[in-house]
């Protein structure tokens, strides 16, 4: 077991090192995307550029300026921004993860509280028109694009329907941080939370529906049956429970990779300033030590939910140890 | 993860495709996709004799007949200031601009049906790019297992954590002017190519992981075992023993694949990465749309109404064609 | 008797609210923007959104008057007592040092702290030190050799307070340069290198109390500070000036419309402009502005290094249809040449339209064919570069079509504009035409001119290769120098050589000029007193927040 802790650990650092490599590689294959001209303001002489350049380390040759911007990404800490100089990135990254954090907790306490609802009605009345229903609107939910859901959203709550009643409360787009004002961080956040959730309660509710009718066919439920247990008794505490399984691996993953920067396009519609939007902004003004640090944050996130479920696995399933 | 162990039997694909036939809802999706697919290959008709309008051409200073008199395609709006200038409405009717203007004055409706050709051939082709490579790395990796095995999980890990935003922008710089070559293979920076490229790598890993898992037990089954016993050649076992059983797989995401490429494509696009102007998508759209979403909000609310209608009838195909093909699998969407 | 009383009480009323805010001192303004702009170091930065707030912050030795109307546009003294006249056939410049003024850090402005000043723009790299600064004598040798940069050019002497500048050579524009921030003069014990995110001590009428990058600053009244001059750095009305970073241009105009926010610094979209214009029109003001869009095409590289083919675009496009595009008449002004209209030397000409004079009134598709024909271009590929900002991107997708139907294959690509800037400088990326924007540094024709179309501004294969067409004519170059040396002595009729010299490049077919910008501002209902300045634009110091 703790071989395959290490060994995880190491390919975990490999990928790491590949991915940063290669937006290295491709930041610096991007012309135009020196930033030596940009830093020196338009229409600077080519004698400043070039003390720019040698100022910024940008004549060195790749591998040294590489090995450079790592050292103070993650043992000096101190990588400042191409573009606000003098910004130092790594507490920037800091900063947003709560934002992101925020979003993306609340998302997930209503994906899961509607999907557990949504499944477990859909397989209580299962080939029902309840069921019919429920499941036709989740396959709604997992078929729209999440930005135009966002889009759409902006458009009724901040446009012409603002001023109506139903949406007068409506905040304008941003983060208000829990400590300035509890209320405010839930006002602001409403709305995207339901817009990001959306895709997931769809998503959640079908695999579970699928799996606690595929568990109420299992022989220990039959025996739970026989006992006399009532069927909403037997489909909450013994069905749910092993359906649920399968949902916290889901669960895993894709918490994970938004907790790491996936919620992008809902943070930068909705104007909320995480670890997307950072990424997003760094993305838009080439700003390469900012573009390192979301990217590597945000691949930690995912590579390492990639490993937590990769045991988690190994210990719930052993043929998968053993393939492994 | 799939339950199948033994080589498909003869009546297997007759027996799916049967199985389809009968599954209503199934059916249903497959005619709203023929539907869609046919109405967007009508484009070229529907400009000429239904808008009378080329989609492609900007028509910044045309004016049109409605009720009865001359209207300017793109006026200025009217308020006490006289400031910015408002595309023509929909007309509500079959005809020019049944749906309005764009800010370059060209019909929306007829650019809907043209960009949904780019949309659905995007997505096709970039599924098809998938769906291959997947096939080719998950069946290599699980096969072959050891080192080989290591270094396609780890470029699969490395891709999947890559963020494909970074990608798409500096490709689309770096295929400005130049274009790309690589070997034969030239990708213009006019045509498709740079959307399909992108979306036919990023979900790799997504299709590869689960053939990956399927070829690993397969590896360890008794047919797979005895074929080796008698000395097949690995060529004759991929072949002939675990092809088959991949294929059913890959069928089964072919459709899930489309539905997310779509997507991701009208993602890409919102983020002005993909079908370059003036040829047009449906995410494109969608991003003119943006900028008209307060006086013309229709540019930006029918595209993604084509996307979620063809998304959901591509979800319940592949709904069909799991149950149909491989009943027991429990496939991600 | 109840009407008198009502009177005094009314009387006494408006004596009580002058009392407490006299003449309209006082509360907070709140300004947004989408993000922010670059170093903090006002001798680096270069941009219109941080020069707003340097004019408040710091001052030099003369500045551009701080009011709004025509008068902004003029040079007044500011640290100095007076604007000299130049001697010694334009190559002396001797200023006296104003006593008595102070840093935010208490620290007085010495004639060491000058010095200091100017030395430090060679240290820091900043953008004109090599393109504007290296005209005082021993600049050219600071800009090699920064550490050890002495600029024996320029001479103090402390008991007088006097300051004198020798250049190498007459140069017409000095005045104006030492007016920008980049000639700030900043603490004598100010660190010579970029600040970054760290804000240096200014003589300004405010100071800035924090500074985040991401989130956004605040700046309140300079304690040291007392009011030498209304025109050069007048006393602020506002108390606190707040400038909050993060909120997109669609999210900044519902924010200013619920009264969240005074000022807003990114234009207003333009699908809002209906609503804005409509429901609060008296919160709009348009102005001029010395600000030209227009398509550059390269002179060196098929097919627009043939004339006919540069002129077949010229007669082809309709600068009607991008004024559309830039949100209708009231935003734009179409125009051929490259002068916008406020600039000295601007008169009208247009060559390029149906009938030919000093207008431009429709296109002329029969002289644009006939040009196309006659290059012999008809199928050549042709890329248009724009950013993907609007309407950049519009008007590149209009430009394209408008290559295509005079016979071009033209493909249009939008890249990012922070990439395309730098991207259609360098002469390696083969950038055949693009959609770009210059907007002025100070009112001076050879800003624009000299800038955009002199071979001094064209260095091959570098990203800061501001003339974009890559024309280049020693003939014309040797016209602007003596406009230039002209200007000095007599402003007037160098007015006059200038235009001529934009209507002689206008000709060339360069760059297809297509419009000048107006500048819309959208404010909040409680502000008042909105003053425009021709240099920078709203002037925060001067609007009065009502209570």
């Amino acid at each position: 077991m703790l071989s395959a802790i290490i060994r995880r650990l190491i390919h975990m650092i490999a990928v790491l090192f590949g991915i940063s490599v290669l937006v290295f590689l491709i930041f610096f294959a991007t012309p135009g995307a020196n930033p030596a001209a940009r830093i020196a303001g338009r229409n600077a002489s080519p004698q400043t550029i070039a003390r720019v350049e040698r100022q910024f380390g940008l004549n060195k040759p790749l591998p040294v300026q590489y090995g450079l911007m790592m050292k103070k990404l993650f043992i000096t800490q101190n990588l400042t921004s191409f573009v606000n100089l003098g910004e130092k990135v790594v507490p920037q990254v800091f900063r947003a993860a709560p934002i992101t954090l925020s979003l993306v907790t609340g998302a997930a306490v209503i994906w899961i509280g509607f999907a557990v609802l949504i499944g477990l009605l859909a397989a209580a009345f299962r080939d029902t028109l309840i069921d019919r229903i429920l499941m036709i609107l989740s396959l709604i939910g997992i078929s729209m694009p999440v930005f135009w859901v966002a889009t759409m959203a902006n458009l009724i709550t901040q446009g012409q329907f603002h001023h109506s009643w139903l949406f007068s409360w409506v905040p304008p787009l941003g983060y208000v941080p829990f400590n300035t004002s509890p209320l405010g961080w839930f006002k602001a956040l409403i709305i995207p939370w339901f817009t990001l959730a959306i895709l997931y309660i769809g998503l959640y509710a079908r695999v579970l529906r699928a799996a606690l009718i595929e568990t109420m066919q299992e022989d220990y439920i039959r025996t739970a049956r026989a006992k006399g247990l009532s069927e909403r008794q037997v489909l909450m505490h013994h069905a749910l429970r092993s359906a649920m399984i399968g949902i916290v691996t889901l669960f895993g993953l894709d918490f994970g990779a938004l907790v790491g920067g996936g919620a992008l396009l809902t943070e930068v519609v909705f104007g909320l300033q995480g670890i997307g939007y950072l990424t997003y902004q760094a993305l838009e003004t080439l700003d390469l030590p900012m573009i390192l640090a979301t990217v590597i944050y945000a691949s930690v996130f995912v590579v390492m939910s990639n490993a937590v479920v990769d045991i988690l696995y190994a210990v719930i399933d052993p043929r998968a140890r053993q393939a492994r | 993860m799939t339950e199948v162990k033994q080589r498909p039997a003869q009546g297997y694909w007759a027996l799916a495709l049967r199985k389809l036939m009968r599954n209503r809802s199934a059916m249903i999706s497959v005619l709203v996709l023929v539907l869609i697919v046919l109405s967007c290959l009508s484009a070229p008709w529907y400009a000429k004799y239904v808008s009378h309008t080329n989609p492609f051409q900007s028509n910044l200073s045309g004016t049109i007949m409605r009720h009865g008199h001359a209207v300017e395609v793109l006026g200025a709006a009217d308020n006490p200031l006289k400031l910015g200038i408002e595309p023509i409405g929909p007309s509500g009717r079959l005809g020019p601009y049944m749906l309005g203007a764009d800010q370059q004055g060209r019909d929306v409706a007829a650019r809907l049906l043209y960009g949904g050709q780019n949309s659905l051939l995007i997505s096709s082709i970039a599924a098809i790019i998938t769906l291959i490579l997947a096939g080719l790395t998950g069946i290599i990796a699980g096969f072959f297992g050891g080192f080989i095995d290591a270094a396609i999980t780890w470029a699969l890990d490395a891709l999947w954590a890559f963020p494909v935003f970074l990608l798409a922008i500096s490709l689309s710089v770096v295929l400005i002017a130049h274009g790309l070559d690589i070997g034969p293979l030239r990708l213009d920076a006019s045509s498709l190519a740079l959307p399909i490229s992108i979306i036919g790598i990023i979900y790799v890993p997504y299709v590869a992981r689960p053939i990956r898992a399927t070829v690993l037990t397969l590896r360890q089954s008794e047919f797979v075992l005895a074929a080796i016993g008698i000395g097949a050649s690995p060529w004759r076992i991929v072949w002939r023993d675990i092809l088959p059983n991949v294929i059913s797989t890959i069928i089964v995401f072919a459709p899930l694949i489309i539905a997310l490429n779509l997507l991701t494509e009208a993602a890409l696009s919102f983020l002005s990465i993909g079908v370059q102007a003036p040829a047009a998508s449906w995410g494109t759209i969608i991003h003119d749309g943006e900028s008209l979403i307060y006086t013309r909000p229709l540019v930006a609310i029918a595209p993604g109404l084509l996307i979620v209608v063809t998304v959901i009838a591509l979800n319940i195909l592949g709904d069909g064609l799991r149950d149909a093909l491989d009943p027991r699998a429990k496939l991600r969407l | 008797m109840i009407k008198r009383i009502l009177l005094l009480a009314l009387l006494l009323a408006g004596m009580a609210t002058a009392q407490a805010a006299p003449a309209g001192y006082g509360g907070t303004l709140r300004m947004v923007t989408v993000s922010a702009s670059g170093t903090f170091d006002p001798q680096v930065n270069y941009t219109l959104r941080y020069a707003q707030l340097f004019q408040m912050l710091y001052d030099g030795l003369v500045t551009f008057a701080k009011t709004g109307g025509p008068k902004s546009v003029t040079i007044v003294p500011d640290l100095a007592t007076a604007v000299p006249v130049p001697t010694d056939h334009g190559l002396t410049y001797q200023f006296t040092l104003r006593t008595g003024v102070k840093f935010s850090n208490g620290q007085p402005v010495t004639t060491a702290a000058v010095v200091h000043s100017f030395r430090r723009l060679f240290k820091v790299n900043s953008p004109n030190a090599g393109t504007w600064y290296d005209v005082i004598v021993g600049g050219r040798r600071c800009l090699a050799h920064p550490r050890s940069c002495k600029l024996q050019g320029l001479v103090v002497d402390p008991a007088t307070n006097s300051i004198t500048f020798h250049l190498r050579h007459p140069d017409a524009e000095f005045l104006d340069q030492l007016a920008l921030a980049f000639a700030a003069i900043l603490p004598v014990n100010t660190p010579d290198h970029n600040m970054g995110t760290r804000p240096v001590p200014g003589t300004g009428t405010y100071m800035v109390k924090s500074y985040d990058p991401s989130t956004g600053l605040v700046m309140v009244r300079n304690p040291y500070f007392h009011q030498w001059s209304a025109l050069a750095q007048p006393k602020g009305f506002p108390s606190v000036i707040t400038y909050r970073f993060g909120l997109s241009a669609e999210s900044q105009v519902t924010a200013v419309e619920n009264g969240q926010y005074d000022w807003m610094y990114e234009d207003v979209p333009a699908d809002r402009l209906n609503e804005i214009a409509t429901k609060y029109t008296k919160q709009v003001h348009i102005t001029p502005t010395n600000w030209t869009l227009y398509v550059p095409m390269n002179v060196n590289i098929p097919p627009f290094n043939n004339k006919d083919a540069r002129l077949a675009v010229e007669y082809a496009m309709n600068r009607e249809s991008t004024v559309k595009l830039a949100g209708g008449n009231r935003l734009a002004i179409p125009t051929c040449i490259t002068l916008p209209p406020k600039m000295p030397g601007y008169s009208a000409y247009c060559p390029f339209t149906k009938n030919p004079g000093k207008h431009w009134s429709a296109p002329n598709w029969r002289l644009a064919r006939h040009y196309m024909k006659k290059s012999g271009m008809i199928g050549q590929k042709v890329t248009v570069i724009t950013s993907l900002q609007a309407p950049y991107r519009q008007i590149g997708v209009y430009t394209q079509d408008v290559l295509n139907r005079l016979g071009f294959k033209a493909s249009v690509k939008a890249i990012s504009p922070n990439i395309d800037f730098t991207y259609i400088q360098n002469t390696n990326n083969h950038v055949q035409i693009s959609i770009t924007d210059w907007a002025q540094d100070y009112p001076a024709p050879s800003d624009f001119l000299n800038v955009l179309y002199s071979c001094n501004s064209f260095h091959k294969g570098s990203d800061s290769s501001i003339n974009i067409s890559g024309f280049c004519d020693p003939a014309i170059d040797a016209e602007m120098s003596k406009a230039e040396l002209f200007s000095l002595k007599h402003p007037n009729q160098a007015d006059a050589m200038w235009s001529h010299i934009d209507h002689q490049i206008t000709r060339r077919a360069v760059a297809v000029n297509l419009f000048s910008f107006e500048r819309l501002d959208f404010v909040s209902a409680r502000l008042r007193n909105f003053q425009f300045s021709g240099e920078f634009f709203f002037l925060p110091q001067l609007a009065k927040i009502k209570p």
